[in-house]
């Protein structure tokens, strides 16, 4: 069984809520990042979401674009992901690993999507695709590779079922209308959207982007499955680069952990 | 308005180009916009207030000029100019934001967004968001900023504000990011005027809708002029809305030749240009499948072109079909040419053009040799160049 589809559902049966914690890859480079993932899993955090750097990351917000523009400075790709992940799996190969990103890097590496070596890669999430439509439908066949689709506050009900249905990881709601690490949120909103999605949904509906403090955290994990971290956790990584000290970001984790357990 | 084939299709794709690759949150906000715009296209009190604007506010008909001194100097063939420079502020641009802004009055939005490269389209939009009162924002690369003063200046004037973007490249391409961002962020209450046919779907639909303005003209000055079809129309492509607005209604009529002129830059052989047709591939950016400048981890290249207005990695979605089609040719000039061009234009005609459009003119140097005297063409004069002076007497070495 592919790690994310059984991580969520022992979540759910241990009536549990899952930590989604997200880098970017090659951010500050990749031998760090490996030992970041490392970090990720020992504090907490469930299932890692790799974030694929790309030139023009238009839904992400300032701290995570430049963390985008860090890696691409060290030439990471696809390919050096993948190589990547093959090291990590060496020592984790429980922990479910999500790649995020933008079409137009993934179209350019089929192949290594289409082999997906030792099935290392466990879901992919791109956020530039029509939610009703996979990766498959741009000519990546994945069959190892399960989808997650992104729903917002400004879907429409029509296409929140269609949305649902094509997620077989898990459906990412975005908590509000703007970029990663933005501000705002409307938790009544969030709530009513979150059920209307639990409705149609046969995966679990995890919930991102403008979780900024534990309060947050744990005011979504009531009315989610689960909660995605990015932006905080990458800054972090940025603040701790320089020295490499990374022991708050552990800290961080586990006080989430329990915050929402 | 009208439609000459039956692209997009629903899906907004032109052949295999084109689509709606955007963020989640903002699925919603095109679909309404595509709506409202199926709504209101044919509707007689929409196009008349569409047309009224365009004759009152920006003074259309542009005319179709006879370049007699450029025809003798090339000596073959007859070199007609359509004069989008004479438009208010000052460029073919005021003929999209004045038929998209009001769609954003019909659709009740209070805020006004775009991007801008050569400041043109910041210009423009800054023009019609004044005139109905609405807030407007316009998002510029740092290093376009720095280079197109005047117009940062004129939008400022207009009571816009400029936001200036120093991600990326700070070009044309990183503006447009920073104004998807904001409109992910205001999507309730904002309009996006995109100024050229890119973006995701309906898009390059809606600014060559508007833009096709000047091709119906050209229809009807050409038989005024010259009685016949032109045997070619020349036009700048960076995102290509000029040259998309010049060429739509022409393209089932096949003895024009359709020509778009990309920017070489530095020249195609140095990779540093921005010339996606000419020598780049299909891929995604801005919401849109079309041809792009990339590298082969899929990334989008860095541009480089002494012209603001064309300096961007993409291409809208439907010159990407014109060209596999092959119902338009593209071709690309450089830096150099384009500023020979600028300076011929000016001496021969007294007309200073845009450097956008100067990248037309220069490709007239191969073009009239492929003509008799008994040809006519049409190049699209895109803009006036006053905002370029800076640009090229800094090179010319010249203080102003």
């Amino acid at each position: 069984m592919n790690r994310l589809t059984k991580k969520l559902s022992k979540i759910k049966s241990n009536d549990k809520k899952a930590l989604v914690g997200y880098l970017v890859a090659g951010d500050p480079d990749i031998e760090t990042t490996v030992e970041l993932m490392k970090l990720f899993s020992s504090s907490g955090v469930d299932i890692i979401e790799i974030g694929v750097p790309f030139t023009d990351p238009i839904a992400e917000g300032p701290i995570i674009q430049k963390a985008h523009d860090r890696a691409l400075k060290k030439d990471i790709s696809l390919v050096s992901i993948f190589q990547m992940i093959e090291k990590y799996r060496e020592f984790d190969d429980v922990t479910p690993l999500v790649l995020m990103g933008y079409l137009n890097t993934f179209i350019y590496h089929k192949k290594l999507i289409e082999n997906n070596q030792n099935n290392a890669v466990d879901s992919i999430l791109v956020v530039d695709i029509p939610g009703e439509l996979k990766l498959e439908d741009y000519g990546v066949k994945s069959n190892n590779i399960n989808t997650i689709s992104l729903i917002s506050p400004t879907t429409k009900k029509d296409r929140v079922k269609l949305i649902a249905e094509n997620s077989t990881g898990f459906v990412y709601y975005v908590t509000l209308r703007g970029v990663t690490g933005s501000s705002n949120l409307n938790i009544d909103e969030i709530k009513i959207n979150i059920e209307e999605i639990k409705r149609h949904a046969s995966v679990p509906t995890l919930a991102g982007f403008g979780i900024k403090s534990i309060e947050d955290a744990k005011l979504l994990a009531d009315c989610s499955d689960g909660i995605i971290i990015g932006s905080s956790l990458v800054q972090m990584i940025e603040q701790g680069s320089e020295k490499k000290e990374f022991d708050r970001i552990g800290k961080y984790i586990t006080e989430i952990k329990k915050a929402i357990s | 308005m009208e439609s000459n084939n039956n692209l997009p299709d629903k899906n907004g794709f032109f052949g295999e180009y084109g689509g709606k690759f955007v963020p989640e949150t903002l699925m919603y906000a095109l679909e309404e916009l595509e709506n409202t715009y199926n709504k209101l296209k044919d509707n007689n009190e929409f196009k008349k207030q569409f047309y009224k604007d365009l004759s009152e506010f920006v003074g259309r008909p542009s005319p179709l000029y006879f370049a007699e001194r450029l025809t003798k100097h090339y000596g073959s063939g007859s070199i007609w100019l359509k004069r989008e420079d004479l438009n208010h502020t000052g460029a073919h641009k005021i003929n999209n934001t004045i038929g998209q802004i009001l769609l954003a009055k019909y659709m009740g939005k209070k805020r006004i967004i775009a991007e801008t490269g050569a400041g043109q389209h910041g210009v423009a939009t800054a023009t019609v968001a004044a005139r109905l009162g609405l807030e407007c924002h316009i998002y510029m690369g740092a290093e376009d900023v720095q280079r197109q003063s005047l117009n940062v200046y004129r939008i400022k004037l207009l009571g816009a504000q400029v936001h200036s973007v120093d991600s990326g490249s700070a070009t044309l391409k990183d503006a447009l990011n920073e104004a998807l961002r904001d409109w992910v962020t205001n999507v309730d209450d904002t309009y996006y005027i995109i100024g050229s046919v890119t973006g995701p779907h309906p898009y390059p639909m809606i600014v060559r809708d508007f833009n096709s303005v000047v091709g119906e003209e050209l229809i009807e000055q050409s038989k005024e002029s010259f009685n016949t079809m032109p045997d070619a129309i020349v036009a700048c492509v960076g995102g290509g809305s000029n040259a998309m607005g010049a060429f739509y209604p022409f393209i089932n009529i096949n003895q024009t030749r359709l020509i778009g002129v990309e920017a070489a830059g530095n020249g195609l052989q140095t990779g540093e240009h921005a010339a996606p047709l000419n020598d780049g591939s299909p891929g995604v950016l801005h919401g849109a499948l079309s041809y792009l400048m990339q590298d082969e981890a899929g990334q989008v290249k860095a541009t480089k072109s002494v012209s603001a207005g064309l300096d961007y990695p993409g291409v809208g979605p439907e010159h990407s079909w014109l060209k596999d089609s092959g119902r338009a040719e593209y071709v690309a000039v450089d830096d150099d040419e384009a500023l020979e061009a600028f300076h011929q234009v000016s001496e021969l005609e007294g007309i200073i053009p845009a450097l956008e459009t100067a990248h037309a003119f220069a490709y007239l140097e191969t073009l009239m040799k492929e003509f008799d005297d008994q040809s006519n063409i049409i190049v699209n004069v895109s803009g006036r160049g006053d905002k370029d002076i800076n640009t090229v007497a800094e090179i010319d070495g010249i203080k102003i």
